[in-house]
């Protein structure tokens, strides 16, 4: 490699940054402005720079006592009409579950950032992992909805913690932001620009007169008005099943029209929560399914396979859950076999072989706290294609 | 793949100052318009344990992030060898420590030994072998320009430590611009 030319002059707005980092730009720029947190690696440069950074723009930063305390006190900031945010890895994500499922069903717009490693238990605090899928759709208990993001570098963290506000505010909804450790403590030259006069997504407030308010009483859209606090709409919230009024009930309409509204209320915003990117799917033979940092691998096993013949193509949630799955079946349906490399024991293979029912699924799975590479995914890929190739032509 | 990638590890121990200088490189390397990836990999223990911060450089955006195939090794400690060597390119260039890395495996790859951490002691503190060998590595593989590595460890030092770092950034490039004159080994030790 040549020394570097210095008549290039450096763009201003390109910066070394780290995934975690942008996540409290990201943070930032969506208007959020609390943050209560107890740190844990791979996840603490979240809160240690929005320690510094929300105090000059009026926000508010807590250390709290610990994981469970962090997220009720987002919800109590959410509740008192601010954007709030929380960070933690695998044993705080596990703790603050019975507080996320009271977000989503008391339809608590927050963010909570889950940087995945090591696990279970508290595993590999400092290795990568992709362990979490699962818990982050399914980590809370009884039937409730949930968006989980999962973004695969270091400006798409950037991007999509603003987009994990926006959805929030829009749909009522607890937001997962799920990357590994890789992708959290990598740092990555980026350009952004400038986010100040963006205009961010606000949730719907209450408005009009202030007796025939019902706290949740949904519209067309699915989702109820919050009332500001101090706005003088009278507001009960509970994790009790409610009717439309917010108080408790156990009557069996009451319980199947609120809850059956909560449980389909994404349904109805999925062109704005749905989101993916395919590389090279039109002709491919083998498609590849992964996210994160295997995703990052298998967009460089693409160049090597086909520099092998080998027709390769990749399917990246980027959105997780609601997993984009009409858009998979889709992509899939041009392809001989389907490759899923996760750093787990199979969990988005599972999803993968669920959406698509009957199409040969391989999972590549490895836990070890090391990530899979562009070789071994190439190679598996290459494999998959002969033997599809033998079978068609047997 | 004919891709402009360069990939450069500076490996050692917990404690040593790997990922603050690798960071050192990744901002100079940054100013001058270069796309760059830095990744670390270290143990949960505030000192000692294997450690790692790996650069992947590349004129465009950077896909897979990770090391893959080093094109540089900078070993500060025995215990980066292992998990290291079977990612050097054939003919890739390492860097080792002539006090904590005295024996080299096998392999086509050239080596120069330096004394990083004895040139660090001398100045005053071990500490600053990192930033030794950053020079070192800067001279040796001529990939960003002096000033702009220079500006990225002022940027990056505290003042009480800014004249030591300087200097021992200055020691470095003199044991790497030293070492370009004389033989680099190709065999073991």
């Amino acid at each position: 490699m040549n020394a570097v030319d210095t008549a290039l002059a450096p763009k201003p707005a390109v910066r070394l940054i780290s995934g975690n980092h942008a996540c409290a730009l990201g943070a930032l720029a969506a208007g959020c402005r609390f943050f209560a947190g107890y740190p844990i690696t791979p996840s603490s440069e979240i809160a240690e720079r929005l320690s510094r950074l929300l105090p000059e723009v009026d926000g508010v930063f807590v250390q709290m006592e610990d994981e469970i305390a962090s997220i009720a006190a987002v919800i109590g900031a959410s509740m008192g009409g601010v954007k709030a945010l929380t960070a933690t890895s695998g044993p705080g994500f596990s703790l603050k579950q019975e507080n996320i499922g009271y977000a989503a069903g008391a339809e608590i717009p927050c963010v909570i950032v889950n940087v995945m490693r090591g696990g279970p238990s508290t595993g590999m605090p400092t290795r990568p992992a992709q362990g979490d899928i699962m818990q982050a759709r399914w980590g809370s208990h009884g039937d409730y909805p949930i968006v989980v993001l999962a973004p695969a570098s270091v400006r798409e963290i950037y991007d999509e913690t603003m987009r994990a506000f926006d959805l929030a505010e829009t749909c009522r909804t607890p937001v997962v932001l799920l990357y590994d450790q890789v992708i959290a403590q990598l740092a990555e030259t980026v350009e952004l620009g400038d986010t100040s006069d963006l205009a961010r997504t606000e949730r719907k407030w209450a408005s009009g007169p202030r007796a025939a308010y019902q706290p949740y009483a949904a519209d067309e859209d699915g989702i109820p008005a919050m009332s500001r606090p101090g706005a003088g709409y009278r507001v009960h919230t509970t994790g009790l099943n409610h009717a439309e009024n917010g108080f408790p009930t156990q009557n069996p309409e009451a319980v199947a029209r609120n809850l059956g509204r909560l449980l389909t209320k994404l349904d109805r915003h999925r062109d704005a929560i749905d989101s993916w990117q395919t590389i090279n799917c039109d002709d491919a033979e083998v498609l590849i399914v992964a996210i994160g940092i295997s995703a990052r691998a298998a967009t460089r096993a693409l160049d090597i396979a086909r520099a092998r013949g080998v027709r390769a193509g990749l399917f990246r949630p980027i959105t997780l859950w609601p997993f984009p799955e009409t858009a998979l079946r889709e992509v899939a349906a041009r392809a001989r076999a389907v490759l899923v490399p996760e750093m787990n024991a199979g969990q988005l293979s599972l999803e993968v072989e669920r959406i698509l029912g009957g199409k040969r699924v391989e999972g590549m799975h490895r836990f070890n706290g090391e990530p899979i590479t562009p070789a071994e995914i190439a190679a598996r890929a290459e494999s998959l294609a002969k033997a599809a190739l033998a079978k068609e032509t047997r | 793949m004919r891709d402009s990638r360069v990939e450069i590890r500076i490996g050692g121990t917990g404690g040593q100052g790997l990922i603050l200088c690798a960071k050192m490189l990744a901002d100079a390397l940054a100013a001058a318009g270069k796309h760059v990836a830095q990744s670390q990999t270290y143990e949960p223990t505030s000192r000692g344990g294997y450690c790692n911060s790996d650069l992947v450089i590349s004129d465009g955006e950077v896909d897979f992030p990770l090391a893959t195939a080093l094109d540089w090794l900078v070993l500060l400690d025995r215990l980066a060898i292992r998990p290291s060597w079977p990612l050097l390119k054939p003919g890739a260039l390492v860097i080792a420590d002539t006090r904590l890395c005295p024996d080299l495996p096998e392999g086509d790859r050239r080596a120069h030994h330096l004394p990083l951490s004895r040139t660090a002691i001398e100045l005053g503190s071990e500490r600053v072998a990192n930033i030794v060998a950053l020079g070192a590595l800067a001279a040796l593989a001529e990939i960003c320009e002096r000033r702009a590595l220079e500006q990225a460890v002022r940027a990056d030092t505290p003042r009480s430590f800014l004249d030591l770092n300087l200097d021992a950034l200055a020691a470095g490039y003199r044991l790497g611009e030293q070492a370009i004159t004389a033989p680099s080994s190709t065999s073991a030790g």
